[in-house]
């Protein structure tokens, strides 16, 4: 049992796992405060999410949509999470996600372009963006987080001037795919049959999970991998050891900033959603993301699984009883388990001196035990 | 009975794994300087924690004024007038040394400062003590010595009557050191009680009227500096005689490996250029020491040389090969090694393990890449294994062991291991002994030679006067950031190479 | 051109105390990335309180408002100090999160409470139009705001409190170097608790100020619209020191008021940019600068880096 806890992938579950309990106990809590009555209930719900339903096929369908979902979240959390281990924040993953949806979106709709072209696209923008973030840290030496920042509003000022040209007349909405341009739409290779014909559910799902276990291997079994990371790690040593320091950085960036304009096309080009070209805040992927790279324990394979529990419990927000309660109430969810993310250090600290106490009084007793012995 | 200003009676103080002091008594008497001495991992900075109030002992009292006290924290030890000058300073840099000496007891007015009280009694202990300090300058802007000046001041301030100095002298001048002893007899002339921490026998034998000794966190004993000897106090340091002499061989220098030719660097600190127009040779089978007071310039001089520094101007041919502007890459790849100065910030990736560690030059060579950009995992395992076991690197876990977790003996070990495998032309060491124990330092000694004589060019940069005078063929002094004199360690004095590093004397060196 | 000036300053205002905020909770060493949730749960505060305060004295409204802005500023940085300061969480992180959560959980609560009041009503939406009357003194069609001279009030005690008092010395001194605060009897991690609160404080008071500045409704799901990071910015800009930082404010003011009044000035409305681009200009010119400026940067030292009393 001690040796299972001592393993540092077991830790990061085990913390994850109580950032999760606390979030939703906080989400219950904050429930009962506006309303005692139906807190129970609508927690359970948020949970539950498309189990909610009592029919198989809803269930499978609604599954479908939030599964649909997930893939964006899971890109920008490789894209935060892979930018982390090389030292770097790259909170600028939503403006990438912005400058993705942005190109794939006028792509498609504007010049007609097919699936593949515009997918590129969006990576492209993204990298484009990460690259300006990563060029102003290597070479002006501006903080990664403050650039990324501004950069966020900036595109999304941007993506709502230039996707106006490509919105529907009456609403602030921009105009569907499959209207203008069907062959813009992700393919569906007979996915969408396991998903009670869920036409959402396209290559992309296994695409972004091929990608996820690609960061892991690039991260973990590659020379690249390995200078990046010692990079992030130890910068100076990295230079020392005749590392591209600068090229580095940029490198992390680029890639960071195309995995999460990749993922919004991942979104975009199925037609689950448009493009609202009066928002007047920059969309919450790249910040989920964020909770979702960190509750993964910024490994790629968990980060599969914490998007989609954080895409779940979001999506789970539409089923509380909105007679009393706001869907919003996942996203103070998820803040607060972001949030408590940031104490995982501190619980892995306290069960690894959990453990050596009980060790070195296990030591003791033995010790004193062969002492007593020797006595006799 | 004798009257103690502070006494420390059997104090034991453990950490998981270790014993840091075992049941050990210090006791220091009114206006008397007491050296404590020890090498590192002795379990002076432990004692002295104790003593500060960082730590709390399992077992033994302290004793003030011959009654017994508690102390919890920092400020418990500074209410009973014990001030402290640590080996790293604890000075706000962007502050003055007016800010710095009256930070945490600020004379004030409702919360306002009323800085020109404050001024006028720094002015006055300033004149009492000889101590020359600015007190609107700002710590960045002034010297090591200054620094220093303005630490002892700081704790004068406090009107402490306990002061205890950190390895006090390894930042200083020769000249400097002299100054230093100076202040402090007049400080323990004036009824103050000195600690003087330090491992260097000469200057306690010269300031101290006591000196303990520790070793290995146990207490050895006190003897009067009077009625002993440097060797004594060497052997109840390490618990042997210790040959103090590198033993070697005659050098036969070969072919020039390594031609510097005015080699100018830019300063990070100030405006004025760190390394000026240096020129240097050093030959295959040759051990070149670049010896110096902290702070001349050799840092920029080796992050110049190695490509971590741009050059302002200059050349630099290996065997022949211009390699002025080649990247350091390429210069490791031709044959330089560099074992740095801070093995933290420059020599390893503390979060990755030993093995990684040990390719951290040469990962990229195909035997441990391959052609698709795979780490081959089982080549590196093995590659470190050779290395662990030839140049007895200890850790707890083998190759898989974080480098953090390892001792800084071993650190520098799996650092001379990996520099030294690769087989260089040149090795470049700096203070490659700094922070090691005895033991360490001659295995160290003892690899630097051992490269000379296999006919490597060798260029040591040290702070320490027994390797700049033991291990080198030749010694180039270098001070504010030039070459100014070159001496032969086998025919110079520890006095006359003092005067070079203290810029009192200097020849037109052409090397 | 009466009007442009008045955004100006109300705008300005706005970001001196936010970028004040952020000064000093990084002087004390942590960096304070929570300044936009900080604002948004600041203006909770005092909407809430201008909701239900029915008074019809403006001293005692104003007042009461601002009182209730930085209390609940105050109480949400704790939520940093806790984190970064007793749990050295990751800063930026922690930051993140607070931004996140200050939007959602005020969502979550100002519907709540207009769904209690009547059950039809699911909006995120606070008004006050009578209560802002009161914040607001007209002078010949300029509208003077109480927040103006706040803000002016704040610099002077901002720069005051950190360059002449023994508290500030202390401050700066944890932002620098908390191991020579610490061996000095400073107890680093009260101190870096009084710079987070402090910024909790202006930061609350500048989110109420931010609402308070053009309109008599709040939509609450909107949150601040980023002036928490361009208050970050003119921080930087103004290298943490205070009356550079308002300077820097007045510039930023300047351009974020452009695209509130832009269409009043031929020449502007002439070149028929969209609204976007006045949006986009402060972040644009804080980027631009900030690439010019930060190679020379004189953050404090240690900020960022949770202080451990065992590492020394």
């Amino acid at each position: 049992m001690k040796k299972v806890l001592k393993n540092p992938g077991v830790q990061a579950f085990v913390a994850s796992i109580i950032c999760i309990i606390l979030g939703l106990l906080i989400g219950y809590i904050v429930l009962l405060f506006i309303n005692p009555e139906g807190a129970a209930e609508s927690i359970i719900n948020v949970i539950k999410n498309f189990l909610t339903w009592n029919r198989a096929n809803k269930k499978l369908q609604q599954f479908g949509n939030t599964l649909a979902k997930t893939m964006p979240l899971l890109m920008c959390s490789l894209s935060i999470l892979f930018a982390y281990k090389v030292g770097l924040f790259n909170i600028g993953a939503a403006g990438q996600y912005v400058a993705g949806s942005c190109a794939c979106l006028y792509a498609a709709l504007a010049w007609g372009w097919g699936w593949l072209p515009c997918m590129i696209f969006a990576l492209a923008a993204g990298a484009v963006l990460g690259a300006i973030v990563g060029f102003l840290k290597s070479r002006c030496n501006v903080n990664e987080v403050i650039s990324g920042i501004m950069l966020n509003w900036i595109s999304l000022y941007l993506a709502n001037t230039i996707l106006t040209k490509v919105k529907e007349t009456a609403s602030p909405y921009t105009m569907y795919i499959k209207d203008v341009n069907p062959s813009a739409l992700l393919p569906n290779a007979g996915l969408d049959k396991f998903f009670n014909n869920n036409q959402y559910i396209t290559i992309a799902v296994p695409l972004a999970l091929i990608i996820a276990i690609a960061v892991y291997i690039l991260l973990s079994k590659t020379k690249l991998g390995y200078e990046l990371k010692a990079t992030g790690s130890n910068k100076n040593a990295a230079k020392y050891a005749g590392m591209a320091e600068n090229r580095n950085i940029i490198l992390t960036l680029i890639i960071s900033g195309a995995l999460a304009g990749l993922g919004a096309s991942m979104l975009y080009l199925t037609g689950y959603m448009r493009w609202e070209c009066t928002q007047s805040s920059v969309p919450g992927m790249g910040f989920n993301g964020i909770a979702a790279a960190f509750l993964g324990g910024l490994n790629p394979i968990g980060a599969i699984f914490s998007s989609f529990f954080i895409q779940h419990i979001t999506d789970g927000g539409q089923y509380v009883n909105t007679n009393f309660y706001s869907s919003q109430i996942s996203d103070l969810i998820s803040s607060v388990i972001i949030y408590l993310c940031g104490f995982v250090l501190f619980i892995k600290l306290t069960m690894n001196k959990m453990i050596a106490r009980s060790e070195e009084k296990k030591a003791r007793a033995i010790k004193s035990a062969a002492s007593q012995g020797g006595d006799k | 009975m004798e009257q103690y200003a502070v006494e420390m009676l059997h104090i034991t103080k453990r950490f998981p794994g270790i014993i840091a002091n075992d049941d050990i008594t210090l006791q220091l008497k009114k206006g008397e300087i007491h050296a404590l001495l020890g090498e590192n991992g002795a379990g002076k900075s432990t004692l002295m924690s104790v003593l500060f109030g960082l730590y709390q002992p399992e077992e033994g009292i302290i004793k003030k004024d011959g009654v017994e006290v508690k102390i919890n924290n920092p400020n418990d030890a500074n209410a009973l007038g014990i001030g402290m000058v640590h080996q790293h300073f604890k000075l706000v840099e962007c502050f003055t040394v007016l800010d710095n000496i009256i930070m945490g007891v600020e004379p004030n007015k409702m919360g306002f400062l009323q800085k020109k009280e404050a001024r006028e009694k720094v002015m006055a202990l300033s004149e009492k003590y000889g101590l020359h300090v600015d007190p609107d300058a700002k710590i960045e802007d002034i010297t090591v010595g200054m620094q220093q000046r303005t630490e002892i001041l700081k704790m004068l301030y406090r009107d402490n009557e306990i002061l205890i100095f950190d390895e006090p002298t390894a930042v200083l001048t020769p000249q400097e050191i002299t100054e230093l002893m100076q202040i402090m007899k007049n400080l323990a002339a004036e009824g103050k009680s000195i600690l003087f921490i330090s491992h260097k026998l000469n200057e306690i034998m010269e300031v101290a009227d006591r000196c303990s000794v520790l070793r290995k966190g146990r207490y050895i004993g006190t003897v009067n500096t009077k009625d002993t000897t440097i060797e004594q106090l060497s052997a109840m340091m390490v618990g042997r005689n210790v040959n103090f002499h590198v033993e070697k061989k005659p050098a036969h220098p070969g072919d020039v490996v390594l031609d510097i030719e005015n080699m100018t660097v830019a300063s990070k600190v100030h405006k004025n250029n760190a390394v000026k127009n240096v020129s240097l040779k050093v030959r295959a089978g040759e051990i070149v020491c670049i010896a110096g007071i902290d702070g001349n310039g050799q840092s920029e001089f080796v992050y110049g040389l190695s490509g971590l520094e741009p050059l302002v101007s200059g050349k630099i041919t290996l065997l022949g090969k211009d390699i002025t502007k080649t990247s350091i890459r390429q210069k490791s790849i031709l044959g330089i090694s560099h074992i740095p100065e801070d093995r933290h910030k420059h020599g390893l990736v503390l979060d990755y393990s030993l093995e990684d560690n040990l390719v951290l030059q040469t990962y990229f060579n195909p035997e441990f890449t391959s052609g698709a950009g795979f780490l081959r995992r089982k080549n590196i395992r093995e590659y470190a294994n050779r290395l662990i076991e030839e140049y007895d690197v200890r850790s707890g876990q083998g190759a898989v062991t974080t480098a953090r977790a390892m001792s800084g003996g071993n650190q520098q070990k799996a650092i001379i291991a990996r520099e030294i495998d690769k087989a260089p032309e040149l090795l470049i060491a700096v203070q490659p002994t700094r922070g090691l124990d005895v033991g360490a330092i001659e295995f160290i000694h003892k690899q630097l030679v051992a490269q000379r004589d296999a006919g490597k060019a060798v260029l040591l940069v040290s702070l320490e006067l027994d390797e700049v005078m033991d291990v080198p063929d030749r010694i180039l002094v270098m001070y504010e950031g030039e070459i100014v004199g070159e001496l032969d360690p086998k025919k110079t004095t520890q006095e006359e190479l003092g005067l070079y590093m203290a810029g009192a004397k200097r020849d037109e060196v052409k090397a | 051109m009466l009007l442009l000036i008045q955004y100006t300053l109300i705008f300005s205002s706005v970001l001196v105390l936010v970028a004040l905020g952020g000064c000093i909770s990084e002087h004390s060493g942590v960096i304070n990335l929570g300044l936009e949730g900080i604002m948004v749960i600041g203006a909770l505060g005092g909407a809430l309180m201008m909701r239900y305060l029915g008074t019809s004295n403006a001293f005692i409204m104003v007042l009461l408002v601002m009182l209730a802005a930085i209390v609940f500023g105050m109480l949400y940085s704790s939520l940093l100090g806790v984190a970064c300061i007793n749990f050295k969480a990751d800063q930026t992180l922690v930051g993140t999160a607070l931004n996140l959560l200050g939007t959602a959980a005020a969502t979550v609560f100002v519907k709540a409470i207009n769904t209690a009041a009547n059950p039809d009503d699911h909006s995120s939406e606070i008004e006050y139009v009578r209560a802002r009357k009161m914040f607001i003194v007209n002078i010949n069609g300029f509208e003077f705001n109480w927040f103006m001279l706040v803000a002016v009030i704040a610099v002077i005690v901002v720069a005051v409190m950190l360059y002449k008092t023994k508290f500030g010395l202390r401050l700066m001194a944890c932002g620098e170097h908390p191991q020579a605060a610490d061996s000095v009897g400073i107890n680093v991690y009260k101190m870096r608790w009084a710079g987070v609160l402090i910024s909790g404080a202006l930061g609350g008071l500048g989110g109420i100020c931010y609402i308070l500045a053009g309109v008599s409704l709040w939509k609450f799901e909107n949150g601040v619209a980023g002036f928490g990071f361009l208050a970050l910015a003119v921080m930087i800009f103004g290298q943490w020191k205070p009356y550079r930082i308002a300077l820097a404010a007045l510039l930023f003011g300047l351009f974020r008021a452009l695209s509130n009044t832009y269409v009043g000035f031929p020449a502007l409305a002439a070149l028929n940019l969209p609204g976007n681009v006045y949006n986009m200009m402060p972040y644009i010119v804080s980027l631009i600068v900030l690439a010019f400026t930060s190679k020379t940067s004189r953050a404090p030292k240690a900020e960022g880096i949770p202080y451990d009393k065992g590492s020394r």
